[in-house]
């Protein structure tokens, strides 16, 4: 042991930080979440629980939570899929395995907002790429695929391909129409978020020893189906738990493309939490609604997270 | 069985490549309309670079410039006409600014106090490491909107101070480099003391030159999401254009979207995001690492 009082001087920084920045703001949204205070007033009063009583019966606010659930719903469970198939594609192949995790990896990385315009003119009805390839299959191989006229139940006369193709090419105005612009938002998130999770996947596939594979095949797991079933999911169980958690996390808090892209729009589709608090905080400057979504949003993830470290991670671990 | 696994081999790669395609498709339609002619653009003819005939552009003869100045190829057009039209150097050196700043304030945070939490013995250890564990659950997006209403009492709404003070905290950072610092031998630290070295000298000459490789995780973390970030300058930045880090920037360059050019817009957007995706290519094991950081626990 040392007699210096150093230690102090060392935390004192990192301690009055965390309670400013971290954990004073918590309490200061919960106040104000319970009176009318807005940005510039110089009183305010309590008003109890009336905030919250606009968000759970204004339809405005159903409709966030409905946007908010919606696109986290969607999100979460296929861009965790499609990080694992293609982490297990990636890592079972011979060779051009770095191409593919670069390519992939790139959304992560690039300015997400940039990204964001970037698909809105690739998504465009009359400039984007996406319209004309769909215009110029018409009657062709896009069709049949995209069209679904390969299911028995599609009539290839009448699927929304065929129809748009009859139509004079009246193909979706993606983010703008009230019945795609939900899902298109989400495919832009799932687009941004899958490489991600297929890095970590990669990273727990690369931890499995290969015996456990021997091992199965000798038990009579020849297929790789069986041998996925046996060995490869229950040996990734924690890293599916974190990868869940965390892209859970950075999709409740989609911002950019929504205030980019839709604006919450149309008809309050795409009106998710965050652009929620920030138009309606911001922009309106009504403080006492926005803190009141705070606290809910907080609430979500607070809850989220203490699942993941607390509750679940210590069942998964084989 | 060989052949056999040639097919699969090929099955894997055309399933990849189709991803492939459309995970690149606003790439490429970004580049490409950085290059184009508004006209090709329009019409989506040319490919991926046009035809670059040199032509005279009319919106840059209304703006003011010479039938001269303004005759050049579609992609140097773009380009040039982008960094007349906005401070994008400035916008740059904003976003350069603030990553850093915020960076380097961190590691002055947290290296310290993750080095007490690590290897110094003090009553409350435990309680300030658990308020650190305490810590990481909350998300900062989230409490954005208490934040902003700090700020704005305090005056410092569309300040340099708003866009760094509020990261200047990483209980992320703080807990990794103690993680860290518990795998450094005490005999080092010991010989350090014994040399006459003082806490502070052990902390940034014995502990830093050791921290380097997770530092260097740790930057690219702290540098791409505040570099990328949108959500918080787009709160406290309000309207003053010299503090405008890229992704305002950005949204600015989009405002004319229906009356102006695209090839300009997009040569300003391409502009802004390149940096980081270079930097990326070129250290991508390093980059893969520090921001897949949070999965390493």
């Amino acid at each position: 042991m040392h007699n210096s009082k150093a230690h102090i001087w060392f935390i004192a920084p990192a301690i009055i930080l965390m309670i400013i920045i971290l954990i004073f703001p918590l309490f200061l949204a919960g106040g104000i979440s319970f009176t009318d205070y807005n940005l510039g007033n110089k009183t305010f009063e309590w008003v109890g629980l009336e905030n919250y009583d606009k968000m759970f019966n204004r339809k405005t606010y159903v409709k966030m939570i409905w946007a908010t659930a919606t696109y986290v719903i969607v999100v979460v469970p296929i861009s965790v899929v499609l990080g694992l198939c293609a982490a297990m594609l990636i890592n079972s192949l011979r060779f051009g395995a770095d191409i593919y995790k670069t390519i992939f990896f790139l959304p992560v990385m690039a300015t997400l907002l940039a990204m964001a315009i970037a698909w809105e003119f690739t998504l465009h009805p009359t400039l984007g790429i996406v319209n004309s390839f769909l215009a110029n299959g018409c009657g062709g191989v896009r069709e049949f695929i995209l069209g679904f006229h390969w299911l028995p139940w599609v009539d290839s006369q009448e699927s929304w391909y065929a129809a748009a193709c009859a139509n004079n090419m009246d193909f979706p105005y993606w983010l703008k129409q009230k019945n795609t612009a939900i899902w298109t938002v989400c495919f832009i998130g799932i687009w941004q978020a899958f490489g991600f999770n297929m890095v970590l996947y990669l990273a727990g596939l690369t931890s499995i020893p290969r015996e456990l594979y021997q091992a199965a095949e000798m038990d009579g797991a020849k297929s790789t189906w069986e041998q996925f079933k046996l060995v490869t999911w229950p040996m990734l169980g924690p890293t599916t738990l974190f990868v869940v958690t965390i892209t859970t996390i950075r999709t409740f808090q989609v911002f950019d493309t929504i205030e980019i892209l839709t604006k919450g729009g149309p008809s309050k589709t795409t009106y998710v939490m965050m652009y929620a608090i920030f138009e309606k905080a911001i922009q309106q400057n009504l403080t006492s609604i926005g803190a009141a979504i705070t606290v809910v949003f907080i609430g979500f993830i607070l809850v989220l997270t203490f699942f993941q470290r607390y509750v679940i991670e210590k069942r998964v671990h084989y | 069985m060989e052949a056999k696994q040639y097919i699969g081999e090929g099955w894997k790669h055309a399933i990849l490549i189709i991803g492939a395609i459309v995970v690149m498709l606003p790439f490429y339609m970004m580049v490409s309309m950085s290059l184009k002619s508004q006209q090709e653009i329009q019409s989506i003819s040319g490919g991926l670079i046009g035809a670059q005939e040199t032509q005279t552009f009319p919106v840059c003869v209304k703006t003011g410039y010479s039938e001269e100045t303004c005759t050049m190829k579609p992609y140097q057009y773009n380009y040039w006409f982008a960094f007349e039209k906005a401070p994008i150097p400035r916008y740059l050196m904003n976003g350069v600014i603030v990553t850093l700043s915020i960076f380097i304030i961190q590691v002055l945070v947290a290296l310290p106090c993750a080095y007490a939490l690590a290897k110094l013995r003090f009553y409350g250890r435990e309680f300030v490491f658990s308020m650190v564990l305490f810590c990481l659950l909350i998300p900062v997006h989230g409490i954005a909107l208490p934040l902003y209403v700090m700020l704005a009492q305090a005056g410092l709404v569309d300040t340099y101070s708003a866009l760094i003070l509020p990261w200047t905290i990483s209980v992320f950072g703080i807990f990794l480099m103690r993680q860290f610092f518990m795998t450094v031998p005490d005999e080092l630290i010991d010989a350090a003391r014994m040399d006459g070295m003082g806490e502070y000298a052990i902390v940034w000459k014995v502990m830093l030159p050791t921290a380097i490789p997770a530092l260097l995780a740790f930057a690219i973390f702290s540098v791409v999401a505040h570099w990328n970030d949108y959500f918080w300058p787009r709160m406290v930045i309000t309207g003053n254009r010299d503090l405008f880090t890229p992704p305002l920037g950005i949204r600015e360059f989009r405002g004319g979207i229906d009356s102006d050019e695209f090839g300009p817009m997009m040569a300003s957007i391409v502009t802004v995001t390149v940096p980081l995706i270079v930097a990326f290519i070129i250290a991508q094991k390093r980059f893969i690492e520090g921001i897949t950081l949070t999965g390493m626990k």
